[in-house]
């Protein structure tokens, strides 16, 4: 090849690149798009290890009486332990969200619906600081189960107007609802007794159910007096900030009305949901389906995956900013038999949608202040 | 070089897509001119009837009642002269590179590079002279309606012509190594369509999920003209709008630029071909 045609390859390629660069600068520049850092929860991490490790309080559990061949015994969460095997458990690590950028946001939103303060009350009829005791709070099937330290609690003087007490086990106390009559509006009367039961075990636990029955069976876990085969969450799934095991049909409850086919698939295929969301920083969720045949469950994922890219495009169409933001950070991975849904909740979002609460009680606070002051001056008689 | 140019105008000119197409912008403007009329009171357009009837539309400045019309003659001589341009322009290459004629060309004192360059300019004048015809004549035709003499129209052309240089570059190229009015026309269209979507790259990346797709798209819609910007750019200069692209002399340069590195590629396979 000769250097003069050479050169004409040469200026080609450089004729090509200045072109680009010269396009590129000219162009209408791209659109700023917010570093979203989120830290999707996909195993434990050493500070979660350490913590579960740190809540191995009670004793082994007693082991069924059958030939199966068993894992090695070691102590137990008690929260994990009273879970027991239902379908559905959600624990919600309270006093990591509290401190963490998006539990101050909640907070502040609680607070700013309430007239009154909510959790001043309870500590001063309860002793109960929900702010620096509460621990974890767990969502099952059969009830819900709150720990904490809860040693300074006066449930006695909290219930003993409106429950009757026993105790129970080793160091639990069941409150039962008293009957109460109430007025009906042509002038009757009538007594109702409420099912549900509530129960304090150790100055560390307090666990409400829809009945005596149900109650007592969550102490006897604890308190090892009965053996569970297939506990419903285990210790190693216990990262992130809120984790837990949902049932397909409590997952189709929220599907959208538009999308009733998908929720319906979700019934028929999926076997159960496991959720893990980080709070850390932006929200990450993660959410691994299962079911029993791999066919099916790839062909939901795929529908999933589709519907996503459906909304996101309908989002960007209708320039739906923030929710196309939101549904770009959603995907679905495949995996054989199960496949992984991944969201993200940017924390700018959710600072956007939860500021106007911090900034009303801001407000509503700094009235108060100003009032006080008046009165104060006007109570101050004049020299 | 200007010679092959001039031989490639008369060549066209006795074509009949070129007259064809000549009669029907004249048709066209001239249709306009008997039917529509406007009234114009005081610089705001009051009434406007086309074919007979009235349009109802509100009283308003005459710049502004006219931007819809200044966008839509934008767009057709933008889009539609290109289209037309690459049906039209597809087979000049192959006939020039055809058998017996281009021994015939090579015997002459002139060079290669020329030969090309002088056919690529031809081309050139073709469509810059069909767009200024089609877009003055009808800035002409409602300066005399209305008053307004909007010569933002030309410039529209203008740009088409700088957008159709980059995909007649590379029609050409692609003559060069298969000599088919077809692949040339082909190709033509597959850089025009590249072009388009380039244009709105940054709208269109975000619709792909983060990955090896977003990669590839992003990669390959860097390298095209960007064809659809410039179009948004010629119609708000028409609509005397601001513009919505970061320097549109830039985006000129780049796709002149681009254009004549293809070209510069064909010159390259041209030089070395063996005829």
């Amino acid at each position: 090849m000769t250097r003069k045609r050479l050169l004409f390859l040469w200026m080609a390629i450089l004729l090509l690149a200045a072109g680009v660069a010269l396009m590129l600068y000219g162009e209408e520049p791209a659109p700023v798009t917010p570093e979203v850092s989120v830290n999707f929860p996909r195993r434990l991490n050493p500070e979660e290890r350490r913590r579960m490790e740190n809540r191995r309080v009670l004793p082994a559990a007693p082991q069924p009486q059958d030939d199966k061949p068993r894992g090695p015994e070691r102590p137990r969460d008690p929260v994990l332990a009273a879970l027991g095997s239902g379908k559905s458990a959600v624990v919600v690590e309270a006093n990591a969200i509290r401190n963490s950028p998006v539990g101050k946001l909640l907070l502040e939103c609680i607070l700013d619906d309430s007239k009154e303060n909510p959790i001043e009350e309870l500590k001063r009829e309860a002793g109960v600081d929900v702010l620096q005791d509460l621990d974890r709070v767990a969502l099952t099937d059969d009830g819900v189960i709150i720990s904490g330290h809860f040693g300074n609690a006066r449930w006695d003087d909290l219930f003993k107007q409106r429950a009757t007490s026993g105790h129970y086990g080793d160091g639990a106390t069941v409150y039962h609802p008293k009957a109460t009559e109430v007025n009906l509006p042509d002038g009757g009367r009538v007594t109702r007794q409420a099912d549900s039961s509530l129960a304090t075990w150790g100055g560390q636990m307090v666990m409400v159910g829809d009945s005596d029955e149900t109650v007592r069976a969550m102490i006897d876990r604890v308190e090892g007096r009965s053996a569970v085969e297939q506990p419903v969450l285990n210790e190693t799934q216990t990262y992130g900030e809120i984790y837990g095991i949902i049932s397909a049909d409590d997952l189709a409850k929220i599907f959208p009305a538009d999308q009733g086919d998908l929720a319906d698939r979700f019934r028929s295929i999926a076997q159960r949901i496991e959720v893990h969301v980080d709070t850390s920083s932006d929200v990450g969720i993660v959410a691994d389906v299962q079911g029993v045949d791999t066919a099916q469950v790839e062909d939901l994922g795929k529908s999933l995956g589709a519907a996503l890219s459906v909304a996101r495009l309908g989002a960007k169409e209708q320039d739906e900013k923030e929710m196309a933001e939101l549904l770009d950070l959603a995907k679905v991975r495949p995996d054989g038999d199960r496949f992984k849904v991944e969201m993200a909740i940017p924390l700018e979002m959710l600072e956007k949608q939860l500021s106007k609460c911090g900034e009303r009680r801001r407000e509503r606070e700094e009235r108060r202040k100003k009032m006080l002051q008046q009165q104060g001056q006007a109570a101050t008689p004049a020299r | 070089m200007l010679a092959v140019a001039a031989d490639l105008i008369r060549e066209a000119t006795k074509r009949k897509w070129f007259l064809g197409l000549a009669i029907a912008i004249t048709a066209v403007l001239v249709t306009l001119s008997l039917s529509l009329r406007m009234e114009v009171v005081d610089g705001a357009l009051a009434a406007t009837r086309l074919f007979g009837k009235l349009a109802k539309n509100p009283i308003q400045s005459v710049d502004v009642a006219l931007r819809p019309v200044f966008f839509a003659v934008a767009a057709v001589t933008f889009y539609g002269g290109s289209v037309f341009g690459i049906v039209a322009c597809a087979d000049f290459a192959p006939t020039l590179l055809s058998p017996g004629r281009i021994e015939h060309l090579l015997a002459l004192p002139v060079r290669r590079w020329q030969l090309l360059a002088g056919t690529f300019l031809g081309v050139l004048a073709l469509s810059l002279a069909a767009a200024l015809y089609g877009s003055g004549g009808l800035a002409v035709l409602l300066g005399v309606k209305t008053g307004l003499w909007n010569w933002r129209l030309l410039v529209a052309g203008l740009l088409s012509t700088v957008s159709f240089a980059a995909v007649y570059a590379a029609m050409l190229t692609a003559a060069l190594y298969a000599r088919s009015a077809s692949v040339s026309a082909a190709v033509g269209f597959g850089v025009f369509i590249s072009g388009i979507v380039a244009g709105f790259r940054h709208d269109l990346i975000p619709m792909f999920e983060a990955g090896f797709g977003r990669t590839l798209f992003t990669g390959y819609t860097l390298i095209f003209p960007r064809i659809s910007a410039l179009a948004g750019a010629a119609m708000d200069i028409a609509g005397n709008q601001p513009l919505q692209v970061r320097s549109l002399w830039s985006l000129l340069a780049g796709v002149l630029v681009f254009g004549g590195g293809v070209l510069t590629l064909g010159i390259w396979r041209f030089e070395q071909k063996d005829f």
